[in-house]
C-alpha cells in the first residue's frame, strides 16, 4: 500500500474514532429538545397568557442568534449568572454546556414543527373525534398525534441533520468530537495537512447526513403504509 | 466588582459595532452571487442539462450535508494547495497568502448559499404552473424569452420569504467567519470578552446586535412580500378584467 494511501485510511479511522461522540451528542440533545419544543408548542396553541409571551421572545431569540453565540453564552455566560445565587457548575462537564446549547437552539425549530404539524391536522379532525363520544385526550392520542406525527416527519429529518451539522461547533469549547480531532491529529502527525483532514471530516459528516436521510425516508414509508391501511 | 457588568457591555458596544459591516457585506455578496448561481444550478436541474444537472445534484448534496465551518476550513485549507499545483502547470504566480481572508468568506459563503438558493428557485419554478410557459410560446416566444418575461418574475415572488429565510440565515452563518479568519461582530466580541473576563456581557452585546440585525431584515422582507404581493393581485384584476 502506498503510503499516502495509509495516511488517508490513518485519518479516516481516528475520525470515525469519535463519531460516536458526535451521535450522542445529537441523540442527546434530540431528545431534550423534542421535550423543549412540546412544551413550547403546546404553549404557543394553547396561548396561555403569560407564557405565551415569554415562548414567542425565546423563539424570536433562538431564531435570530446564530448558534455559537448561544453556545458561548451558556457555556461562558451560564455559571457567570449562577455564581449569582451561589450555584456554582464550573466543574461541570463541557458535554453538559454543549448539549443544554444545543437543546435550547433545536429545541425552538421543533416546536415550530410540531405547532405546523398539530395546526395541519385541522378542527375537524378533534370535532369528528368528539361526534363520537372521545374526550381531548383520547382524540389527541388516538386520532390528532398520529397523524401530527407523520406530517411532520420530513421536517423532523431535516432538523436531525441541521442538528448534526449543528454539534461540529462543539469544538469550540474544546470537547474533543470529530472536529476537535483534528487538533490531536495535527499534534501527533506534523507531516499531514490540514486540507486532507477536514475533506476526511465533510465525508463522514456527509456520510452521516445521508444515513439519516434513509432512515427518515424509509421511517417516512413505514408510517405512510400503516396510515393507508388504517384509513381503508 | 458586579458579576454582570452592564456599564462595561455598554461601554464596549461601539467597538463591536464595527464589525457590523464585515457581517453585512458578507451577507450581501454571497446573497447576490449566490442568487445568480443558484438560478444557473436551479436551471440545470429543471432542464436536466446533461453531467451539469448530476454535477448540481452531487454538489447540493455534499454542500447540505456537511456543516458550514467543515466547508468553510476545507475552502480555506484548499485554496493553496490548489494554487500550488496549479501555479507550475499553468505557469501562474499567485501567492496563496496574499489572498485577503474577506475574499475566502465571500466565495466560500456564495458556494454555501448557492446550494440552497438553487433548491428554493428549482420548487418556486416548478410551482408556477406549466401552462404559463405553454402559453408563452403560443404567442412566439422562445424558451428564454419565457422564462425571463412569464415564469421567473411569477417564481422569484414564491421564493421571496424562503430567500429572506436564507438571507437571515447567512446573516447568523457569518458568526462562523473567524474559521477564516474574518473578524467580524462574534471575534471581536470574544476578543474583547478574553481580554477582560467578560463573557456573559460581551456575547449579550453579539447576541443584542445579531438579534436587531434579523428583526431588521425580517421587517424589510416582510415590506417587501406585501408590496409585491399587492402589485400582483393588482396583475391579477387587469387580467381578470
Amino acid at each position: 500500500m502506498s503510503p499516502s494511501l495509509q495516511n488517508w485510511i490513518d485519518i479516516f479511522v481516528r475520525v470515525l474514532d469519535k463519531l460516536p461522540l458526535t451521535l450522542l451528542m445529537m441523540v442527546l440533545s434530540l431528545f431534550f429538545a423534542l421535550l423543549i419544543g412540546l412544551g413550547i408548542a403546546i404553549i404557543r396553541i394553547q396561548k396561555y397568557r403569560y407564557l405565551y409571551g415569554i415562548a414567542t421572545l425565546y423563539l424570536s431569540f433562538t431564531r435570530s442568534t446564530p448558534l455559537l453565540v448561544q453556545l458561548f453564552l451558556v457555556y461562558f455566560g451560564l455559571p457567570q449568572l449562577l455564581l449569582i445565587i451561589n450555584v456554582d457548575i464550573n466543574h461541570w462537564d463541557r458535554l453538559v454546556f454543549a448539549i443544554m446549547a444545543f437543546s435550547f437552539h433545536t429545541g425552538a425549530f421543533l416546536s415550530e414543527v410540531i405547532r405546523s404539524a398539530y395546526l395541519a391536522v385541522g378542527k375537524d379532525q378533534f370535532e369528528a373525534a368528539y361526534s363520537v363520544g372521545m374526550s381531548y385526550s383520547q382524540a389527541l392520542r388516538r386520532i390528532i398525534l398520529p397523524q401530527a406525527f407523520l406530517i411532520s416527519l420530513p421536517n423532523l429529518g431535516n432538523n436531525i441533520i441541521e442538528l448534526l451539522k449543528d454539534t461540529s461547533l462543539a469544538f469550540t469549547i474544546g470537547i474533543i468530537d470529530i472536529m476537535g480531532q483534528v487538533r490531536i491529529i495535527l499534534g501527533n502527525n506534523h507531516g499531514i495537512g490540514m486540507f486532507q483532514i477536514y475533506v476526511v471530516i465533510s465525508l463522514v459528516y456527509w456520510a452521516t447526513c445521508i444515513i439519516i436521510e434513509s432512515l427518515v425516508g424509509y421511517a417516512e414509508k413505514v408510517f405512510r403504509k400503516g396510515h393507508v391501511g388504517l384509513s381503508k | 466588582m458586579a458579576i454582570v457588568d452592564f456599564k462595561f457591555a455598554l461601554e464596549q458596544v461601539p467597538a463591536v459595532l464595527k464589525g457590523v459591516p464585515w457581517t453585512i457585506t458578507i451577507a450581501i455578496v454571497a446573497m447576490l452571487f449566490g442568487l445568480i448561481l443558484g438560478l444557473l444550478i436551479a436551471l440545470c436541474r429543471i432542464y436536466k442539462v446533461p453531467v451539469l444537472n448530476q454535477l448540481s445534484i452531487l454538489y447540493i448534496s455534499f454542500i447540505r450535508g456537511t456543516p458550514l465551518i467543515v466547508q468553510l476550513y476545507v475552502f480555506f485549507y484548499g485554496v493553496p494547495v490548489l494554487v500550488d499545483y496549479l501555479n507550475p502547470r499553468l505557469g501562474l504566480h499567485i501567492d496563496a497568502d496574499e489572498i485577503p481572508p474577506l475574499m475566502y468568506a465571500l466565495v466560500a459563503y456564495t458556494i454555501n448559499t448557492a446550494a440552497y438558493q438553487a433548491e428554493i428557485f428549482r420548487s418556486s419554478i416548478n410551482a408556477t404552473n406549466a401552462g404559463q410557459m405553454e402559453a408563452a410560446y403560443s404567442v412566439g416566444m422562445t424558451t428564454r424569452q419565457g422564462l425571463t418575461r412569464i415564469v421567473l418574475p411569477q417564481a422569484l415572488l414564491i421564493a421571496l420569504p424562503n430567500l429572506g429565510n436564507v438571507f437571515i440565515g447567512l446573516i447568523k452563518a457569518t458568526s462562523l467567519a473567524f474559521a477564516v479568519k474574518v473578524v467580524e461582530v462574534l471575534a471581536i466580541s470574544k476578543i474583547i470578552a478574553n481580554d477582560g473576563y467578560r463573557f456573559i456581557e460581551m456575547y449579550l452585546v453579539a447576541s443584542i446586535i445579531y438579534w436587531v440585525l434579523c428583526l431588521v431584515c425580517e421587517f424589510i422582507l416582510f415590506k417587501l412580500e406585501k408590496r409585491m404581493s399587492r402589485s400582483e393581485t393588482r396583475m391579477g384584476l387587469n387580467a381578470s378584467v
